[in-house]
């Protein structure tokens, strides 16, 4: 899969986020301290925020060009976003809300098929509860598998991991991991703490107000030693 | 209470339901359209609706009888069409819509707003259309907010009295309504029967309002 | 020390003020039937000329009038379209029944929009399906309507009418509908009919076959300008006032009680 991004240019509160992007990996990493931008890109690659100017290509597919006036609604986009807050529908209960955006049929790839999917998120004995009896870890997994069920070409995920505390951290980083071997699906992975990005991702952009500042693997942008602060 | 009594009662009572089904689709349109967007204009457009609320009744009611009215721009053209409003519950119908719709707009754009965009947003991306947003995610959540502003339109068309006098006159059996009719009959010295429909009058408006205020309080119940 | 004078003016002017308007004459209020609106409006205005004295018209259903003085309105000068609400303030006592004269009398007609050329023979042809609606002042208490189902009862006509009936608060609402279109006859005095260019009369009422319609005149008991509403009310049965009501179509009663 392949995400171009080119002359996204979007004023945020006191600076534009102003980037250029290819993305090709598996799993990319978009880190960075808070109020760097990295929410606001997200927003925009899944159509969710109008740009100033952007041009955004995945596989080939137009998303938006805001010189010849494309603009692909988001239902199109094919990119599934994990919000930091996950918003999980409350008025419907864990089967309704994984459920939503499947279509039966749209894949015939069985790794894509629900009982398949519950399975591996574990959440076949929760199906039927209302969100608002799940535990932290457990909204999680829906919340990832809502996002797997609708066929994404891309996923988006927005600090899954950063409100959770250091147990249910180590219980849901598998299920990432399962996104990434069982799924092959790609990610974008936003963070602001690098030993999760060392652990999942193959790529990592460092973003800072806005603006690249560095980019490469885990390896080359984590020298040990040097701190970032969230 | 006599069996005309009773008739007052229930037309006043199915008529006041009917207009707040009728408004309650362009009611609901217009309050997502000003919780949701922004467009120029749109605090005239506010304004507008809010004048039902805020102009004297009688007012209105001249507006709609103008409006409405067999030599009226509107009233002609459906009289053209063999359908006349001045003068008959249809005439009731529309005064008592007119009139409810800006409170039905008001407490239905509260409910809209307090509804968590991201939710919409998330829906989207997950390939739900703009109507299945609404129907699936945005108008569930906000139920409860809308259910106590189609109460309170209610209990305002059960009260409604100067547009509808205008509008539809008060014929006896035909569009007589529960204000109405106690106006009637204290022009008419008949205070007995008067008293009788204001005992009924006051008890559907406080049931009205009470199940309005219950549902308006736990309309944040699960967000 | 300035807010203090400026109370003290302002306390003064309040005071001052009902005095002031003590020393002029007060002005009579005069509860009148819808149908005498446009004379009485000519009436008081010669009168207001030629003694300097202030009248107010509060005019509607004669019905609501009285019920408003029995209430304890402010009325002067009560004049009623029908002897039925000035008995009833009889009754009551609130009227001076030295005072009370019977002084006019007026006509039915059905009236139509005046772009329908249609005149009826009779008021039979009300039963026509042509007709959808009729306006008529309410019929259980306005005189008006009273005198009007009078008539359609005597005719045998009010059974088969009823059904389309409007009624309206007053007799001018009544021909306010039919000059609007939304009804598509209506029965008014003959006075009504005149006053207004945008109906026209679709059949006269017989005076002989109509119902007797009588206006009376009386000073309430209550009035608060008695001798303002005795002079306004010599006027009224003056003959000079006499020509104004004949021309605006109203029979004059002779003078006898």
């Amino acid at each position: 899969m392949i995400l171009r991004l080119q002359n996204i240019s979007l004023p945020l509160a006191d600076f534009a986020l102003d980037v250029s992007l290819e993305v090709g990996s598996r799993v990319t990493g978009l880190f960075g301290p808070s109020g760097a931008g990295k929410t606001s890109l997200l927003d925009l690659i899944a159509g969710l925020r109008k740009p100033a100017s952007a041009f955004i290509e995945l596989d080939g597919v137009t998303l938006i060009d805001t010189r010849s006036g494309i603009n692909l609604p988001s239902r199109l986009r094919r990119i599934s976003y994990v919000p930091q807050d996950l918003a999980l529908f409350p008025h419907l209960n864990v089967r309704a809300n994984v459920l939503y955006g499947h279509k039966p049929g749209a894949t015939q790839e069985p790794a894509f098929r629900f009982d398949h999917v519950a399975r591996v998120f574990e959440i076949e004995r929760l199906l039927d509860r209302s969100i608002a009896t799940l535990s932290g870890g457990e909204k999680q997994r829906v919340a990832l598998a809502r996002a797997i069920l609708s066929s994404p070409k891309l996923l988006l995920l927005d600090e899954p991991l950063s409100s959770l505390d250091a147990r249910l951290k180590n219980q849901i980083l598998p299920f990432l991991q399962r996104i990434k071997n069982e799924f092959a699906i790609p990610m974008l992975y936003v963070t602001h703490q690098a030993e999760e990005a060392a652990l999942l991702c193959d790529e990592v952009v460092s973003l800072e107000r806005g603006r690249i500042v560095q980019r490469g693997t885990p390896a080359e942008v984590f020298v040990p030693g040097r701190s970032i602060a969230p | 209470m006599t069996a005309e009594e009773w008739q007052i009662v229930w037309f006043t009572t199915w008529v006041s339901f009917l207009s707040t089904l009728v408004i309650l689709p362009p009611g609901l349109a217009m309050a997502w359209l000003l919780a949701r967007w922004e467009w120029r204009g749109k605090s005239l457009v506010e304004t507008l609706i809010a004048l039902p609320m805020v102009m004297p009744p009688v007012a209105t009611g001249l507006i709609l009888l103008k409006l409405l009215g067999r030599r009226g721009p509107v009233g002609g053209f459906l009289h053209d069409l063999g359908i006349d409003v001045i003068f008959t519950w249809k005439g009731v119908l529309i005064a008592l819509g007119v009139m409810s719709f800006p409170l039905l707009v008001r407490n239905a754009r509260v409910a809209f707003e307090e509804v968590n965009p991201r939710l919409e947003q998330i829906a989207r991306t997950l390939g739900a259309s703009e109507w299945r947003v609404f129907v699936t995610v945005t108008a569930p959540l906000a139920a409860r907010g809308i259910a106590a502003g189609m109460l309170l339109a209610f209990a305002r068309a059960l009260g409604e009295f100067g547009a509808t006098i205008m509008v539809a006159g008060n014929i006896p059996g035909l569009t007589s309504t529960l204000s109405l009719a106690i106006y009637q009959s204290v022009q008419m010295g008949e205070d007995e029967h008067a008293f009788r429909l204001l005992a009924v009058s006051t008890a559907l408006a406080f049931i009205a309002v009470w199940a309005s205020e219950f549902l308006f309080r736990r309309r944040n119940h699960r967000r | 020390m300035m807010r203090n004078i400026l109370l003290s003016a302002f306390a003064v002017v309040i005071c001052v003020l009902p005095t002031r308007r003590a020393a002029g004459a007060e002005p009579v209020t005069v509860f009148a039937a819808a149908s005498l609106g446009d004379c009485l409006k000519e009436a008081t205005g010669l009168h207001q000329k030629k003694t300097g004295q202030l009248i107010r018209l509060n005019l509607g259903a004669s019905s609501t009038l009285a019920r408003q003085i029995e209430a304890g309105a402010p009325a002067d000068l009560f004049f009623s379209a029908d002897e039925a609400q000035m008995d009833k303030l009889q009754e009551l006592s609130l009227i001076r029944t030295n005072s009370r004269v019977t002084r006019l009398s007026n006509t039915l007609v059905i009236v139509v929009p005046s772009d329908n050329p249609a005149t009826f023979t009779s008021a039979a042809q009300l039963a026509q399906p042509a007709i959808k609606k009729i306006a008529l002042a309410e019929t259980k208490s306005v005189p008006a309507g009273i005198y009007a189902r009078e008539y359609l009862t005597s005719q045998g006509l009010w059974r088969d009418l009823e059904s389309k009936v409007v009624p309206t608060e007053n007799v001018r609402a009544a021909l306010a509908a039919v000059e609007a279109g939304n009804v598509e006859a209506a029965i008014v005095y003959k006075t009504d009919a005149r006053i207004s260019k945008r109906v026209r009369i679709a059949c006269d009422i017989p005076a002989g076959e109509g119902p007797s319609i009588r206006y009376s005149l009386a000073i309430t008991r209550d009035a608060r300008s008695p001798a303002g509403a005795e002079q306004f009310e010599k006027f009224l049965s003056s003959p000079e006032a006499g020509d104004i009501f004949e021309r605006f179509g109203f029979i004059v009663l002779p003078a006898a009680r």
